[in-house]
């Protein structure tokens, strides 16, 4: 009767061990490569030039991967859950591109270079009052298509506000810094990114995981959810919020990261199967898995400029995706509408 | 639990249910008792799933719908939902989760939010599967079955949170003829054990065949309500169905036969 529970415990206690494993290569690789023994020394004693290398540069990095990745995992497989469609990502609702507007006119107008922190809080910001506008927009008991066209609207909004600034960047260099900053990374990133983010992170995580069930329920489709006693006008409104406050955050501090959130859930369903409230937790910790490796390969490869993690994630995620798409197509074409 | 037997569980007067300003449901007065079937039958477009829905809390409505004699309103979502159990038209499954799982989700009214089910719960989840054969799918995808079957599982997962009100919204829709005897002897049964049970249904001959009273639903206002012997005249089905019957008795009760449309 508890179909995939089993499953679930194993593959959760696996991709814990993987994070781990993951956050170890993570604080050893770099322009100065560190044996495992030195970065752990580094990392608990913090003494010399490998303390300062894994604390202070390596540490913020690692954390903040391992905090995106899960919040672009839950986010997307919350999302899917709520719209009941395996096709939802994190950037439906517009936080996303409201902070990265937001962050890019920080940039664009010479009040910050791209480290400083008046980026991430000026994204986070915008995150905010993009959430504000699609509430106020679509209304507390909007329907769920109302809030997705609100929130089209406002994506499209917000690209077109970042277009704008690079059309407006008072200088070559400024634009080609916010260009760099939209592209995603979590180079140079500090312990202050990571302090300023995490509440967010976690606010987003309780708000998600506590529609887990609601979610489970969705599967019969809004009335029979409602007449089991779920109140959906909440679950969306707590969902959009919760999605919002994390991603927003993720994009203020680390720029877009694209399709962690749409291919973790995926993943996970071959092994836990398809309930929407068992995907979440496995699809956070894929999520986290996933960006830290991304991020560990964005420093492997030898380059005079160092790749973009957001890059490496669409330019590895689209094929990976496709070919998922093709292994499933039978099952995904049998499938009802 | 034959004691509640004729108990009124859910009462309106004076029911009305406006949508995007058309009205829908016109002053329907209704009452539902414990241990009674009724078949709710009606054209297409008569009303039929709105006052349902209604009934079930799901859509505000005017004038007042008492469940236990309490205004509905005042229930919580989670204590109406323990009373109620509703089964919508269509019998969608977005996800592909196991039949036993999708049966355990009529238990959610009664779960608490971190818990794991309960014996009860899983008692009540086996006898649904069981009561409606469909036990033997229970690690089975839901949506690997047929649509007959799906209506099967939808139907078990409505029975599983044995409420004492089950508003069923067309239950017999894609069976065979043989499941929709089962479905339909199901329903009758749940209500012997003392449930009031309302089934839209579009078998005119299964209506008279299982239920206890049949309310006609005619444009947005119950234009009949009573034994099918009562309800089910020719004319009566001529002037809401526009088509010519003739009733035969079979000894199991009148049977309408529908032989032209008018």
């Amino acid at each position: 009767m508890e179909i995939g529970r089993r499953h679930a415990w194993r593959l959760e206690a696996a991709l814990a061990l993987l994070i781990a494993v993951l956050a170890l290569l993570s604080l050893m690789v770099g322009p100065a490569g560190l044996s495992p023994r030195v970065a752990l020394a580094g990392l608990i004693d913090g003494e010399g030039p490998a303390g300062i290398i894994v604390r202070d540069i390596r540490l913020p990095r690692t954390l903040l991967a391992i905090l995106i990745g899960a919040t672009l995992g839950l986010s997307g497989a919350a999302l899917q859950g709520l719209l009941r469609n395996p096709l939802a990502e994190p950037a439906l609702f517009g936080a996303p591109q409201a902070a990265a507007a937001a962050s890019s006119f920080m940039i664009a107008f010479g009040f910050a270079s791209a480290t400083s922190l008046a980026v991430p809080l000026a994204g986070i910001a915008g995150g905010l009052v993009s959430i504000g506008g699609l509430v106020a927009i679509a209304g507390r008991r909007a329907s769920l298509t109302v809030t997705l066209l609100a929130g089209l609207a406002l994506a499209s909004f917000a690209g077109a506000a970042t277009a704008l600034i690079l059309n407006l960047a008072p200088n070559p260099y400024a634009a080609l810094e916010i260009a760099f900053w939209l592209l995603g990374s979590l180079e140079d990133r500090s312990i202050d990114h990571l302090t300023i983010s995490a509440p967010f992170f976690v606010a987003s995580w309780i708000l998600l995981a506590a529609n887990a069930r609601a979610f489970r329920t969705l599967t019969l489709g809004e009335d029979a959810a409602a007449s089991l006693g779920v109140d959906l006008s909440r679950m969306r409104l707590t969902v959009v919020v919760g999605v919002a406050l994390g991603v927003g955050a993720a994009v203020a501090v680390a720029g877009s990261i694209g399709f962690i959130g749409l291919v973790a859930p995926h993943l996970v369903r071959r092994v836990v199967g398809s309930d929407p409230a068992r995907v979440l937790l496995p699809a956070a910790l894929t999520g986290a898995a996933l960006l830290t490796a991304a991020d560990i390969a964005v420093r492997m490869v030898p380059a005079a400029i160092e790749l973009k993690v957001g890059v490496v994630t669409a330019l590895i995620g689209v094929p990976f995706f496709l070919a998922m798409i093709f292994s499933e197509r039978r099952l995904l074409e049998g499938a009802p509408s | 639990m034959n004691g509640g037997a004729g108990t009124t569980l859910l009462q309106t007067t004076d029911l009305s249910v406006r949508l995007s300003g058309a009205l829908i449901v016109d002053q329907a007065a209704l009452t539902l008792r414990a241990g009674e079937l009724i078949a709710l039958i009606g054209p297409n477009g008569a009303g039929k799933t709105t006052l349902v829905r209604a009934l079930a809390g799901l859509i505000p409505a005017s004038g007042l719908i008492e469940l236990d004699g309490r205004p509905l309103a005042d229930f919580s979502a989670r204590d109406r939902a323990r009373r109620i159990a509703y089964l919508p038209q269509g019998h969608v499954f977005h996800w592909p989760m196991a039949v036993a799982a999708v049966v355990a989700l009529g238990r959610y009214p009664h779960a608490d939010a971190f818990a794991p089910l309960s014996d009860a719960d899983r008692a009540a989840v086996s006898r649904a599967l069981t009561a409606t054969a469909t036990e033997s799918w229970a690690a089975r995808p839901v949506t690997t079955l047929s649509g007959g079957e799906r209506a099967r599982v939808a139907l078990a997962r409505a029975l599983a949170s044995e409420a004492p009100i089950l508003l069923a919204d067309e239950p017999t829709v894609s069976l065979d003829p043989r499941h929709q005897l089962v479905v339909m002897e199901l329903l009758a049964r749940r209500a012997r054990e003392g449930a009031a049970v309302l089934a839209i249904v579009h078998d005119l001959t299964l209506a008279a065949r299982f239920a206890d009273r049949i309310v006609v639903m005619d444009r947005g206002r119950l234009v009949a309500d009573g034994s099918p012997r009562e309800v089910l005249t020719p004319e009566r089905i001529a002037e809401v169905f526009a088509v010519e019957a003739v009733i035969a008795d079979s000894g199991l009760g009148p049977m309408p036969i529908l032989h032209r449309p008018l």
